[in-house]
């Protein structure tokens, strides 16, 4: 994994240090400093509305840490993640609404933390199943695979079967009060954010840990070259599916955050173009976890702006605001050609550069 | 073998019988015969084309022989898939360079000792105490043990796809080492080497062959006759997939038909320097 060069004169002298996330005293300020400012600075100073947005960035982020898991550790092309998702959103949603809690586990809040769990390994478990192919194809052939994950999951399973469970048409709301973590309603953005800063944190850190060991080693190993990765001991079948397990499990975390940020759901809110959508994301962000964190607030960001701009524009067009979904995919389409041809590497490289400049200099050559 | 069942110096412990490995109508392999002895450096030569490489594959697990039994250690492993095969203790280098390349050095070699870490994704999500422990004892293995062989310090944050050839192939004999194989397959480690190179890349593969802390038997395929004949304890000569002759390395300089086969009617020490 490449990382940034230290600053001038700094070196370590215990191989723990080197293997820190944070290597410098500096650099560990500024995380906690970057910490601070999300989970107390942004609560404060943002309003109600970009809260929301933030909620959104987060969701977003969540969905592309999967997707970045497959794609851009492990080579394992996927075109059908928002599956995963709604798995995750429908196991939360179904065991929030039906399942027979016993009453102290509602009493203390305990029902929504524990259906994020179980949401999350059945999401892992399905997209295991959609996985298997991959031991055999690779490349096109398994993003077909993986489409099929899409088309059979929401378009067939949850339409046609598990969102007439209670018989009330399509969508499933959630009635205030049933998503409760402890003494917490989840209720308000200003919560949801909590929620999100917390899930997405957690994750970060676990896929931070998971990926300067072993498991993320033998990952970007079958990336990189399988043949060699068998040669070395490397079961790829077994690490093929072990990603798509922890990728489905993001995935499914980030469908149970999803129902807490709507309290509705509907499998709508889990197209394919919602799939692409987080692919398109990973390929603005670039490499690596911090490419799939910048390219959610990118892309959310912009279609924000867009929304800006096009509310005082439609008092002149109106066809503006009544045709704003085909805006915003035209500029999800250009953002992406855009970032190909000028910066295929992405906004994780451009951040990387800006870092090791101040890093290494004044002795930048 | 000794009591323990542990291999000793001198104990068969790669055995390929009758290998017979055909691609369609060309016969790469037309039952060949090997036997290394543990501590050996055991060289195979012969034209392009010869087989060299699919026996190294056949031994690796890459392909199935057609017909033919190998075994190692003298256990039958015709069926072992290759992720086995390297957890047996067989490594490999590959003549074309099969590095990650966008890891960086001291990650591709960690990726060799995949098969002595134990983390999952529970305990590596969390990353501490065995986990962590695990991590920096291996780190204090490949930096004393094989960074300071191979004289790679310097480059060990280095992405390794942007490094020199001769580099890359330290890189990959170093990976393969992380491993801490018995036997290790060398598909022409000295290739593409200029001679400075090829005297560091012999000495290292002396090292490991020697030093009480390795002692890996070799199974080296090779070009280049002059380091062959140096530094090989026995050789195997193949053409078009037939054995020609499996001998001390004086022996097979001086088999007639060696010369022919292998450098037209010409001297077998001139070679291409």
């Amino acid at each position: 994994m490449t990382r940034g060069w230290l600053p001038c004169g700094d070196y370590h002298q215990e191989y723990a240090k080197d293997h820190g996330w944070w290597q410098t005293n500096v650099i560990k300020g500024k995380m906690i400093l970057l910490l601070l400012i999300v989970s107390v600075g942004f609560p404060l100073s943002l309003g109600e509305y970009w809260l929301g947005v933030a909620n959104m960035i987060g969701y977003t982020a969540l969905g592309a840490l999967g997707v970045q898991l497959l794609i851009g550790y492990a080579g394992l092309i996927t075109l059908g993640h928002a599956a995963f998702i709604a798995v995750g959103a429908y196991t939360s949603t179904l065991l929030i609404l039906r399942f027979p809690w016993p009453q102290f586990i509602i009493s203390w809040g305990l029902g929504y933390p524990i259906s994020i769990i179980i949401a999350a390994i059945v999401a892992g478990l399905w997209s295991v199943l959609f996985g298997l192919p991959s031991a055999r194809v690779k490349g096109f052939y398994l993003i077909l695979t993986t489409m099929a994950a899409q088309f059979i999951t929401v378009d067939f399973i949850l339409t046609q079967y598990i969102s007439r469970i209670g018989g009330r048409g399509q969508a499933f709301s959630l009635p205030p009060g049933t998503i409760k973590i402890g003494p917490w309603l989840i209720d308000s953005d200003l919560k949801v954010y909590f929620l999100m800063i917390t899930l997405l944190t957690l994750t970060v850190m676990f896929m931070c840990n998971l990926l300067r060991t072993r498991v993320g080693r033998a990952w970007v190993a079958i990336r990189d070259n399988d043949i060699a990765a068998e040669t070395l001991g490397i079961n790829i079948v077994w690490y093929k599916l072990l990603n798509f397990f922890v990728a489905g499990f993001i995935g499914g975390i980030a469908g149970a955050f999803w129902v807490a940020n709507l309290a509705a759901l509907s499998p709508e809110h889990f197209p394919w173009s919602w799939s692409l959508w987080l692919v398109g994301v990973i390929l603005i962000g670039g490499a690596g976890i911090d490419g799939a964190i910048f390219g959610s607030i990118f892309m959310v960001m912009v279609m924000e702006i867009l929304q800006i701009i096009a509310i005082p524009l439609s008092e002149y067009w109106p066809i503006v605001f009544v045709n704003f979904a085909y805006i915003k995919d035209m500029a999800f389409g250009l953002a992406i050609c855009a970032f190909l041809i000028y910066e295929p590497r992405g906004l994780s490289y451009r951040w990387w550069q800006v870092k090791n400049y101040f890093n290494l200099w004044p002795f930048s050559y | 073998m000794n009591k323990a069942g542990e291999m000793e110096e001198g104990d068969v412990i790669l055995k390929l019988e009758d290998i017979h490995m055909a691609f369609g109508k060309v016969q790469a392999l037309n039952g060949v015969d090997l036997e290394v002895k543990k501590g050996e450096i055991h060289s195979i030569i012969g034209p392009n084309g010869a087989g060299k490489t699919v026996m190294m594959n056949c031994i690796n697990g890459l392909y199935r022989p057609q017909k033919g039994n190998i075994y190692f250690k003298g256990e039958n492993i015709n069926r072992v898939s290759p992720h086995k095969r390297a957890e047996l203790g067989i490594g490999r280098t590959f003549q074309k360079l099969e590095l990650y390349g966008g890891m960086t050095v001291l990650d591709n070699i960690r990726m060799g000792s995949h098969i002595h870490l134990k983390s999952g994704i529970l305990s590596g999500s969390i990353y501490v105490g065995k986990t962590k422990k695990e991590e920096i004892e291996e780190r204090e293995f490949i930096e004393e043990e094989i960074i300071d062989l191979l004289e790679i310090e310097g480059i060990r944050d280095q992405v390794a796809h942007m490094l020199p050839y001769g580099l890359q192939k330290r890189v990959e004999l170093g990976r393969a080492l992380a491993l801490r194989p018995e036997v290790i397959l060398l598909d022409e480690p000295m290739a593409g080497l200029n001679l400075e190179e090829v005297e560091d890349m012999a000495r290292f593969i002396l090292d490991i062959n020697e030093e009480e802390r390795w002692k890996v038997t070799c199974v080296l395929v090779e070009h280049d006759m002059g380091v062959v004949m140096d530094i090989s304890h026995r050789v195997l000569v193949l053409d078009f997939g037939n054995t020609i002759t499996d001998g001390l390395p004086q022996e097979v300089g001086n088999n007639p038909q060696v010369v022919k086969a292998y450098l037209g009617e010409e001297d077998l020490y001139i070679t291409r320097r």
